[in-house]
């Protein structure tokens, strides 16, 4: 019954505070040796309304502190940022992925393993939040997923 | 006619000191590579004691340098090489040499390094030392890496590096770099080469 409860608090929660226009496709989260302290989670936002957004922070159920990042390669030297926002332009797309933006794990309370699911919360600028199930997964360049034995 | 030659004078010193100038500035490390003069033996620490490039004379060796706090392009660049190294027949793959050298070694102990490197493949070994040995390694490979405090974030600091896969023929002379973006096949046909 508690299961329940919690259950459709969740969905209720969903519905009453997800921004409708955003839609996020593909999110994961990166696998990562075991004690690894850090993470970080990618996906895609796609924003079909009329109104820039943009998610001002997040929150994870497996890190201690969760903040919004990019990378950016300034003359072949990579430099990683913490940022205010992410924005996602009205009527655009924002992608986060390896090697760009991304929402930071740190301070990991459990370990990440290909198979694990995470629980990330975007809040929006606008007071909305949006909770996802984040899957873990190898991330791999070229998404060359075969692996010989 | 004086003040032509004299024009012509001027922009062939001119020219001369643009020449100089061109000449003086750092080359980057794809053109120093031409020369021969980088890379290089090394030796900093592991878990297991002591590592040289030397040691694995014989061997190729592939070297990347980084840290593991490193949210993306480290384990991005790792994980082409472990894959690279999977893709090859084990026969071949058994002959090359992965090592890592974090330039963080207040956070990266060899206990971390080690598992860490790992788990992308049981061939790379962690490796990192005092500030002095790794600079050294650093500046001989042509690379760079900056400190950069991070007032308002958790993870308090980052660091700022270059990005390469240094491929390393079996006399340990430098023989290519490739970019993290590489895909395992790509890289793998430059090991193929090394090991040719």
């Amino acid at each position: 019954m508690r299961k329940l409860l919690l259950a459709s608090a969740l969905v209720f929660s969903t519905i009453t505070f997800a921004n409708d226009s955003i839609t996020i496709e593909e999110p994961f989260a990166r696998a990562v040796p075991p004690g690894q302290p850090n993470s970080a989670a990618f996906m895609t936002l796609q924003n079909s309304g009329d109104k820039d957004l943009r998610i001002i922070s997040a929150t994870s159920n497996v890190s201690k502190v969760t903040e919004l990042h990019t990378h950016t390669d300034v003359d072949g030297v990579m430099q990683m940022r913490q940022i205010d926002a992410i924005e996602i332009p009205a009527g655009g797309v924002t992608e986060l992925k390896p090697g760009g933006l991304h929402v930071m794990l740190i301070g990991l309370t459990q370990n990440l393993a290909e198979g694990d699911s995470v629980e990330v919360t975007l809040n929006f600028e606008d007071g909305t939040e949006r909770l996802l199930e984040v899957p873990v997964k190898h991330v791999m360049p070229m998404m060359n997923h075969q692996h010989k034995h | 006619m004086k003040a032509i030659r004299y024009l012509i004078g001027l922009s062939f010193v001119l020219v001369i000191a643009v020449l100089i100038y061109i000449q003086q500035q750092p080359k980057p490390a794809e053109q120093r590579i031409l020369g021969g003069n980088i890379g290089g033996d090394f030796t900093l620490m592991s878990i297991d004691g002591p590592v040289s490039l030397s040691d694995f004379s014989g061997q190729p060796v592939v070297l990347y340098i980084g840290y593991t706090y490193c949210p993306d392009i480290c384990p991005m660049a790792l994980a082409v090489l472990g894959q690279a190294l999977r893709n090859l027949p084990e026969e071949q793959s058994e002959q090359i040499q992965g090592l890592f050298i974090s330039v963080d070694p207040e956070r990266d102990s060899l206990e971390h390094l080690a598992s860490y490197s790992a788990f992308f493949s049981p061939q790379i070994i962690g490796l990192t030392g005092e500030k002095a040995d790794i600079d050294k390694v650093v500046q001989q490979y042509g690379a760079f890496y900056r400190r950069v405090e991070m007032r308002d974030s958790a993870m308090e600091y980052a660091i700022d590096h270059s990005s390469r896969l240094y491929l390393i023929d079996r006399e340990g002379n430098l023989a290519a770099m490739v970019s993290h973006s590489t895909s395992p096949d790509q890289l793998m046909r430059h090991l193929e080469e090394l090991l040719n």
